[in-house]
């Protein structure tokens, strides 16, 4: 255990980063907001903890409560022009913000470093804060799912029509579910750039802005199983295709289509699906009568 | 009077869809309005809702302006649309649905208790934990109506619930919708087979290319020639 443990560490501290930026990604879409932002609010959240730390002298543990203040300001500001927008239209206006995020990067060199980007962070994450980084932030989507307000979330992505029918105010809760996934992107990438030693604009780009995408496409959108799942197989899947190390690109694809094709739902929702519909069978054969309200206590997540 | 709606204009996608259109409901009728294919039945109940904006005219309900309320703010205040086409959500649990219903109501008291809504609609206590897009089409219409009805409504506006119902599902709708308004619900109805709709209601509006152009009892609207021959046939 321990001995893999040490063989395999950076890929496990790296798992847990993508799996945080996992979540940030999954509670956008899962409340129907088609946002790939996730990449520009971890920039945000990992720029002002290394400037912080760096050049400021920020203690590391207020350097990444300001990086976390700094996502919720920068979602809520984009949630307002985001909530009169749908569908791939949000997908290009948070495209969009990405790109400029990057472009700010790379032009305020005095500031941020340019392309250069800023170095000599210090190190000071490791595998264990990670994790509980990832723990906490499970905790609090566990706890959002088991409210109504996971509920909203849901109602949303199926159909906003009818949420908006059933007096839900749609705008609110979209706001809501972006804050929520630029705080969770922020922290990550604050915590990010506490174990790279550097970050440089490139690091968020389009590369990360689709791993963070893929990782939910290949988990699932809707349980907390996805992310996990997905940064497990974006983790695993190079160390197995290393003979195939020059066609990663491919491979990578290949997978993503035939999950797509064959698990639209996503490796890690279809993994709960499959558990709770076999709960369910068991419930009806050992119990005529319906339990209706224990569903919602062994369920991890709503929906 | 429960719902006062006066000279109300709508245009639907550049089509006017609604001209000066009025009518009004008492607490506790349950009113029909008939009309073919297009007559902008389903466009008068999202004008109400607000899931579409009029251009023109006043919505008022239970004495307040419905002005420029957004559509979640006008579900709060007791006015609840059951949409046309059994809008329940498809990936949810039959019990998630009926909790959701319950944020219509806000800060106003409860009306229909989940124990209330099982005692009309027996199958939905039976179906709590399946998920409601594995429902039949009859139980996921029962499925939205209940919904509706945990979000307190001092009225209910209904979409075609029989639409794509067999004649036995949507006998059971009726009949619950006809205790429903027995026990004191005020509905308004939207339904395409005319016979149906003013047989079960007490008034009824027809309506045709955007414009009322027949009101009354539902009884005398039976007799009336222009109704028999335009929309119930011989």
């Amino acid at each position: 255990m321990m001995s893999f443990y040490y063989a395999n560490q950076p890929l496990i501290d790296f798992f847990l980063l993508a799996v945080g930026l996992g979540y940030s990604q999954q509670l956008a879409l899962r409340a129907g907001v088609f946002s790939i932002a996730t990449a520009g609010f971890s920039a945000l959240g990992a720029y002002a903890t290394a400037i912080l730390v760096t050049r400021h002298g920020v203690p590391v543990p207020f350097a990444i409560m300001i990086a976390a203040f700094v996502g919720i300001a920068a979602s809520y500001i984009l949630s307002v022009p985001l909530a009169r927008l749908r569908g791939a239209f949000q997908a290009i206006a948070t495209l969009a913000f990405v790109q400029v995020v990057i472009a700010l990067l790379l032009y305020f060199e005095a500031f941020t470093g340019g392309a250069i980007g800023i170095s000599g962070i210090p190190r000071v994450m490791n595998t264990g804060w990670l994790l509980l980084a990832v723990l906490v932030t499970i905790y609090v989507i566990w706890s959002i799912n088991r409210t109504s307000v996971g509920r909203v979330f849901s109602a949303l992505r199926q159909d906003d029509s009818v949420a908006a029918s059933l007096g839900i105010p749609i705008k609110n809760y979209y706001a809501l579910a972006f804050v929520l996934s630029g705080v969770i992107g922020a922290v990550f990438g604050s915590l990010r750039s506490l174990y790279v030693f550097n970050i440089e604009p490139i690091d968020f780009g389009f590369h990360a802005m689709v791993a963070s995408l893929t990782v939910v496409v290949l988990g699932g959108r809707n349980t907390l199983l996805g992310p996990i799942a997905g940064a497990l197989i974006m983790a695993v899947l190079p160390e197995l295709a290393r003979p195939l190390a020059e066609n990663r690109g491919i491979v990578n694809g290949a997978i993503l289509i035939l999950v797509i094709t064959f698990l639209p739902n996503g490796v890690g929702d279809e993994l709960v699906y499959w558990f709770r519909r076999r709960m369910r069978r068991r419930n009806q054969t050992t119990a005529l009568t319906p339990q209706p309200h224990k569903e919602d206590k062994h369920v991890i997540a709503t929906d | 009077m429960l719902l006062d709606v006066r000279n109300i204009w709508v245009s639907y996608k550049g089509i006017q869809a609604l001209r000066d259109v009025s009518l009004h409901v008492n607490k506790g009728e349950m009113v029909a309005l008939v009309g073919s294919n297009g007559a902008g039945k389903s466009t008068l109940l999202n004008a109400l809702s607000r899931a579409v904006t009029p251009q023109k005219g006043q919505v008022t309900f239970n004495g307040r302006d419905l002005g420029r309320l957004a559509a979640y703010q006008v579900a709060r205040q007791g006015l609840l649309q059951v949409p046309e086409g059994r809008q329940v959500l498809a990936d949810m649990s039959v019990w998630e649905n009926l909790q959701l219903g319950m944020l219509a109501q806000g800060r106003r008291p409860a009306k229909y208790t989940l124990e209330q809504v099982y005692d009309i609609f027996p199958i939905l206590q039976e179906r709590a934990t399946q998920i409601a897009g594995t429902l039949s089409g009859g139980q996921q219409q029962m499925l939205a109506i209940g919904r509706a009805l945990m979000g307190a409504p001092d009225i209910l506006l209904l979409d075609e619930p029989s639409l794509g119902l067999s004649p036995l599902m949507s006998d059971q709708v009726f009949d619950a919708l006809i205790r429903l308004n027995r026990q004191g619900l005020t509905i308004l109805l939207v339904e395409q087979n005319a016979f149906r709709a003013l047989e079960c209601t007490q008034r009824a509006y027809v309506l045709d290319r955007g414009k009322i152009v027949i009101e009354g009892a539902s009884a005398d609207l039976m007799q009336d020639q222009r109704v028999i021959e335009s929309y119930l046939g011989s």
